[in-house]
């Protein structure tokens, strides 16, 4: 937790310019080449995108997942220090569990192994129109599939009308069409909303 | 009003619900790919069959409501309830993404309702076979009815925009569950936007190689930080991003190199970027 800490504080000065700058070469560095330089093999035309790996996670070994992809294709994927994870927030590594979904980015390594540079959990983006509210949940009809959708407090955000996303939810209409980005329940129909675009 | 009457009047109610179910598939024949016809009777035949169904529906619709009245009218509707009954069962079981099909446009799989409506049509056809005089005959036990249209209505899902959505808008206004939801927190999604259409976020957008890593508030300030590379080296950019000042330029990043907590790059004059 101290190093946690430790960690936000030191990127908080230097986010505000706080700390000194090391690097008189910065400028010269912002070249494509350097930012790109990264090691990202890019995909073949009509190949599989080698850097991008999606399926349902079968087993977990430290930090090292098996994906069924639902092309049948299976992938092994590392998760590292420096992986971002999303389970309808950002999260730590741990979250990503077995019979998550998951979507994932990253370097393709030469043993075949993708080494995860962001990996989205559970991840869904549904266009729907809301059927029913209560405070159990909200209930969507998605092509006219029943989905049930949970509201986490202090998470699940609103956009009405393409404006900036708001907590308040009190302008969701009975009836109205909405795009829901949220986290899936495993192995139910029920997803938590992370953001509802709506009109109000 | 005996029992008598009220058989009698049900042909009225089984016509018009026929003429209804036979109407929306004439106007819209395309409704058959959803069904589960296709599966039951191949692709190339589901279309015919779709219209060859509302023209029996049609038929048996306009027997029951026109004069003189015979028996084997109401007999006719209760073998097509049963037929319905048992394609809606079929439905469920072999193609359950299927829809009913039975009267206007829904995506809506086959459920429970549809095959309670389909009994219930079963129901008042085999009273209506007991009839002995037509339905304009049957005086008050009219009224009765009323209250099985209803049950109708209730069961069908093509029907609940009309009735079901207004009433839970309606509760809605008068209580909305989610009614103490705001709070002056902004939501990570607004503060990831604001960053998306900075300039900052355009300084450093190659560097970066991962979502959002880590966010966390201090003071006026919301930061977000992503992993990047710098010169071939690993980094993390961290944004910062003031809760009062709403303007893209107000929005800093620096990229730091964390093992040895020296910041690599920070773009200084972000307006003339963006």
């Amino acid at each position: 937790m101290t190093t946690t800490m430790d960690r936000r504080s030191l990127l908080s000065r230097a986010a505000l310019g706080a700390t000194g700058l090391v690097a008189a070469t910065a400028l010269g560095s912002l070249a494509p080449e350097t930012a790109f330089a990264a090691g990202s093999q890019f995909a073949d035309a009509g190949q599989p995108d080698p850097n991008f790996a999606e399926g349902l996670i079968t087993g977990r070994n430290q930090d090292l997942l098996q994906v069924q992809g639902s092309d049948g294709r299976m992938h092994r994927i590392q998760l590292t220090g420096v992986t971002s994870v999303w389970k309808l927030r950002p999260t730590t590594i741990d979250q990503a569990k077995i019979g998550d979904g998951l979507y994932a980015r990253g370097v393709l390594l030469p043993d075949g192994v993708l080494a995860a540079e962001a990996v989205w959990v559970n991840i869904v983006n549904l266009t729907v129109a809301i059927t029913s509210i209560a405070r159990s949940g909200v209930q969507f009809d998605h092509h006219g599939q029943k989905v049930v959708g949970h509201v986490q407090s202090g998470t699940t955000a609103a956009v009405y009308n393409g404006t900036p996303a708001v907590s308040d939810l009190s302008m969701l209409k009975v009836g109205r069409h909405a795009q829901v980005i949220g986290a899936w329940r495993p192995g139910t129909n029920e997803i938590d909303i992370a953001t509802i675009y709506t009109s109000n | 009003m005996g029992s008598e009457h009220v058989a009698a009047a049900q042909p009225l109610l089984i016509g018009l619900l026929l003429l209804w179910s036979s109407y929306s598939k004439f106007r819209d024949p395309e409704q058959a790919d959803r069904t589960a016809l296709p599966r039951l009777v191949g692709e190339s035949r589901a279309k015919p069959a779709y219209q060859t169904l509302a023209a029996i529906e049609a038929l048996i619709a306009l027997a029951l409501l026109a004069p003189p009245s015979w028996a084997i009218e109401a007999v006719a509707a209760a073998a097509l309830a049963v037929g319905f009954t048992g394609f809606l069962v079929y439905s469920k079981v072999v193609v359950p993404e299927a829809s009913c099909g039975c009267a206007g446009k829904s995506a809506k799989p086959v459920g429970y309702r549809a095959i309670a409506r389909a009994l219930l049509l079963l129901a008042t056809a085999a009273v209506a076979t007991t009839a002995t005089a037509g339905w304009w005959s049957a005086g008050p036990a009219l009224g009765v009815l009323v209250v099985e249209a209803a049950v109708f209505v209730m069961l069908s899902a093509e029907l609940d925009r009309y009735w079901l959505l207004p009433i839970r808008r309606f509760r809605i206004r008068l209580s909305h569950p989610y009614a103490g939801t705001a709070s002056s927190t902004a939501p990570l999604a607004a503060t990831q936007r604001r960053v998306l259409l900075s300039p900052a976020y355009r300084a450093v957008d190659g560097m970066l190689r991962s979502d959002i890593h880590d966010y966390w508030d201090d003071e006026d300030w919301r930061y977000l930080s992503y992993f990047a590379r710098y010169d071939g080296r690993r980094a993390t950019a961290v944004f910062a991003v003031p809760h009062g000042d709403t303007t893209p330029e107000s929005v800093r990043v620096a990229v730091v190199d964390e093992t040895s907590g020296l910041t690599l790059y920070r773009p200084t004059v972000l307006a003339t970027t963006g």
